[in-house]
């Protein structure tokens, strides 16, 4: 037990990522007002940001910028940083998509809740075939 | 979902990626598996390779420029769908 904690300590930037992972998980199962499930949709990836530039992490490392001056310089990894780029677009496409269905369902609906949503929803359907019979 | 069922099945994930980190190699040293002969390779060859003193963005431009392409491509598609979902129809 005391190793295992050893080394979570070790490794507090992991420990970080994954307490950031699940405040995101979280929000998005408990809330019912839908920006703030992009919101918490938007913390899970900044946790997976973190999670992958801390791995490639080395102790004493200069940022990934050639530096003629000193040829003995230990630089980070920089291929989780590059991949990284890529995941913030992806995230970034994800959140204005979901935003503009958002903005959809509020002119819709009135609200960005996703339960009054379902329980108008409800309520329309149960008028609509009890004058229809 | 109710706050219960979610903090018990958060407690479950947590625990699970706990002991995963607990056997994850240390933070910050050099000699773990992803300081490996591909990050060697772009940190050796980036300026001989590419010019770019920036290794990340020799890698983001020059290695890996077809994922950057795609992912303009994604990037597209999400901005022709946030046009189409806003778009001021009949209905």
């Amino acid at each position: 037990m005391g190793e295992f904690l050893q080394r979570l300590l070790q490794n507090y930037p992991y420990v970080f990522a994954a307490i950031l992972f699940g405040i995101g998980t979280f929000t998005v199962l408990t809330h019912s007002n839908l920006l703030k499930k992009v919101i918490g949709i938007n913390i899970m990836e900044g946790s997976t940001y973190l999670f992958f530039v801390a791995a490639g992490n080395i102790r004493g490392g200069v940022a990934p910028i050639q530096d003629m001056s000193d040829p003995n310089l230990v630089y980070v990894n920089p291929l989780p940083q590059a991949l990284m780029l890529t995941g913030i677009v992806v995230s970034v496409s994800v959140t204005a998509l979901s935003l503009a269905l958002i903005m959809r369902l509020y002119k819709l609906y009135g609200t960005v809740d996703s339960r009054e949503i379902n329980r108008i929803r409800n309520e329309v359907r149960a008028s609509g075939s009890s004058s229809k019979g | 979902m109710s706050k219960k069922v979610a903090i018990v099945l958060l407690v479950g994930l947590s625990i699970v990626m706990l002991l995963a980190i607990a056997e994850l190699p240390i933070y910050g040293c050099a000699n773990t598996p992803v300081q490996n002969y591909v990050a060697e390779r772009y940190i050796s060859g980036a300026l001989s390779d590419t010019g770019a003193l920036n290794m990340v963005a020799s890698i983001v431009i020059d290695y890996r420029a077809y994922d950057t392409l795609i992912e303009t491509t994604v990037l597209f598609t999400s901005i022709i769908a946030v046009f189409l979902v806003l778009k001021k129809g009949k209905d």
